[in-house]
């Protein structure tokens, strides 16, 4: 418990930095987009970053435990493709469509654990399979082709509370909730511990396999709770989500949260998610070029990186 | 153990989904029979529009299966240049009578057609036209069947400044950066425009993605609050547009046109969420090729470019 205590100021300093860093470039954009500070600029931000933000959540849940989800992308493709199919071709009832999306997400990541975990397969190898799996199959179910829902799901997209709309606040809620999970349940131990040193785990006594198979059906299921959303905004396209894995990694190795395992924090996962939506949203309003846009995002993911490096030193040195 | 079943299970199930889905695996090989054999190399199958091409073609090889055999081949993403180029170097080492092509890159592919027209192939190039300039230096010639994509923008953006006034603020969404046909839409998105006197206040890149398109569209949409409208290099990205109009409480007010007419567009322009879109008849657009190869194989065309029809669809032509 006392070490607990003492680390507290190293995670007020940790989301200080986040907070500052996020702060620097909403202050770098307010001078150089136009109407940058306004309400919708803030209101678009929300509006488009919570699908990113549940798989997100997901990911650092895999990347704590050491593993890594490439499928997360694909798979919501897949749920989204099945949830228009459902609706529309089938002319299936809402609710049962939103259901059939979050199965069929809970399915692929199931899957995924399973074979990981049975075969003791790099989770790299068996998620690259499964990414290609889920996106042959959204393929097939559409027939390769975008499937319009009209205004069936528009609940989801246009239920707002002062302007902030329900997915935003969901995936608010979501990203407590894991927090909470991470930092105060046995099973948010485990992970790290599983993370930090799976043999260990295992010799104390732990099976680690339930833990992970959790970790990865979870991941499945967020993807799928993902696709609800975002095919609510963006209709069933089977190449819905077709590189969002790698944005997903960014935005959660800019929140410090390791690739080796052992380490993460959702909340601050968060903070790498709006980091990234808020640079593309400010450099599109500031009409930069292509190039630009590139050049810039991609030296951001590799400052932030060497950010979390001199952070981490910082409370190695604190908690010594 | 029951969990090895079930995945096996699974395994036997995609090895059979995947086996049902190999495009030519059910086929004959080509050397039984006297038939010209001819290949249509796509861009990505997954795709619709080039989905729609392959299904255009098969019907029309289904129709005509007396005249020649098909052969299908895509690539997995639109980007992937170097398997397209391993796919023609295949198909010339299968000695096919023509390949119909629509490149994945202008410039890239033009070598490996050389070789495949030096090894007496056919080649006739569709939908994304071989950069002239590359083609002239290589001492080729190779004949281009369809749309003139610049043409095509330029109907709708006509169209559009029908319902727009002078000095109306409009923004343009890209395809990807360094594609042909992109690049000609957003050309003639530009004629149209200045020929009626609209002001385009940005001009950036969807990457041909509904999502992209929506978070572009939104922030143009917050940094000049007086646009009227978004000209969008395909429907995917006019869909994406759509659903920033409609975020930030516009519709009706901002008005948007697409290219391609793919299926989920035709209830939005009857709803009205969507002014315009261009049909370059992508369903009929590897028959053209397909047909013109036909005509040269049998020594009743000699090579020359042909152009294929473009058309406006909006809500008045559905009906």
């Amino acid at each position: 418990m006392k070490r607990f205590y003492s680390r507290l100021p190293v995670w007020v300093t940790d989301y200080l930095g986040m907070a500052g860093a996020l702060g620097l470039l909403l202050g770098i954009f307010g001078f150089t987009a136009d109407n940058f500070f306004s309400r919708s600029t803030f209101l678009i931000i929300a509006d488009q970053v919570p699908d990113i933000t549940i798989l997100a959540v997901g990911m650092t849940f895999v990347l704590i435990i050491a593993g890594i989800d490439l499928s997360v992308g694909s798979v919501m493709g897949f749920s989204g493709a099945v949830i228009g199919v459902l609706l529309v071709k089938s002319g299936q009832p809402i609710g049962l469509g939103i259901m059939a999306g979050l199965f069929v997400g809970l399915g692929c990541g199931l899957l995924n654990g399973l074979v990981v975990i049975k075969w003791s397969l790099p989770s790299f190898i068996v998620t690259l399979g499964m990414m290609e799996v889920a996106r042959g199959a959204a393929l097939r179910v559409t027939q390769s082709r975008t499937i319009y829902i009209p205004g069936y799901l528009d609940f989801i997209t246009e239920t707002r509370w002062l302007g902030i709309s329900m997915p935003f606040i969901l995936a608010v809620c979501i990203v407590l909730l894991a927090q909470f999970v991470l930092s105060h349940t046995v099973f948010g131990r485990y992970m790290v511990a599983i993370g930090t040193n799976e043999e260990a785990v295992r010799l104390s006594g732990i099976n680690p396999k339930p833990v992970k198979l959790a970790v990865f059906s979870l991941s499945g299921l967020l993807a799928g709770l993902a696709s609800i959303i975002h095919t609510a905004r963006y209709q069933a396209n089977p190449n819905n989500g077709q590189g969002v894995e790698l944005q997903v990694i960014a935005a959660v190795v800019i929140g410090g949260t390791s690739l080796m395992g052992g380490r993460g924090s959702v909340l601050s996962t968060f903070f790498g998610v709006l980091i990234i939506s808020v640079l593309e949203t400010g450099l599109a309003q500031a009409n930069a070029q292509e190039s630009t846009k590139r050049l810039i995002t991609g030296a951001v993911i590799v400052a932030a990186v060497i950010l979390d490096y001199y952070r981490q030193r910082i409370r190695n040195v604190k908690t010594r | 153990m029951k969990i090895e079943r079930i995945i096996l299970l699974i395994g036997c199930l995609l090895l059979v989904f995947t086996g049902l889905s190999m495009p030519g695996c059910s086929r004959k090989g080509s050397s039984e029979s006297e038939k010209p054999v001819i290949a249509l190399v796509m861009k990505s199958l997954a795709n619709e529009f080039f989905k729609t091409m392959e299904e255009g073609a098969r019907q029309h090889h289904k129709e005509h299966a007396s005249l020649y055999d098909l052969k299908v081949v895509g690539i997995k993403n639109e980007e992937d240049v170097s398997q397209q180029i391993k796919y023609v170097e295949t198909l010339i080492a299968q000695k096919v009578d023509a390949v119909v092509i629509a490149p994945a890159d202008s410039k890239a592919l033009v070598k490996v057609c050389k070789q495949a027209l030096e090894a007496g192939i056919v080649v006739v190039n569709i939908d994304n036209k071989l950069d002239e300039a590359v083609l002239a230096s290589n001492d080729i010639k190779i004949s281009f069947v369809g749309p003139d994509n610049r043409k095509g923008a330029r109907l709708a953006g006509e169209y559009l400044a029908k319902h727009l006034q002078t000095g109306d603020k409009v923004a343009i969404i890209e395809g990807v950066p360094n594609a042909f046909n992109g690049i000609q839409r957003k050309l003639g998105f530009e004629d149209a425009m200045q020929a009626g006197g609209m002001t385009i206040v940005s001009s950036q890149s969807g990457y041909w993605e509904t999502a992209k398109a929506n978070q572009v569209s939104a922030a143009i949409i917050t940094s000049h609050p007086d646009l009227k409208a978004i000209l969008c290099a395909n429907d995917s990205m006019a869909l994406g547009a759509m659903a920033a109009v409609k975020a930030a409480g516009k519709s009706g007010r901002i008005r948007i046109v697409g290219f391609d007419n793919i299926e989920a567009v035709q209830i939005l322009l009857q709803e009205g969420a969507i002014l315009a879109t261009v049909d370059q008849h992508g369903d009929k657009l590897a028959i053209y090729g397909i047909d013109y190869a036909l005509d040269i194989l049998m020594g009743q065309a000699t090579p020359a470019d042909r152009e294929t029809p473009v058309d406006l669809i909006t809500v008045e032509t559905l009906q």
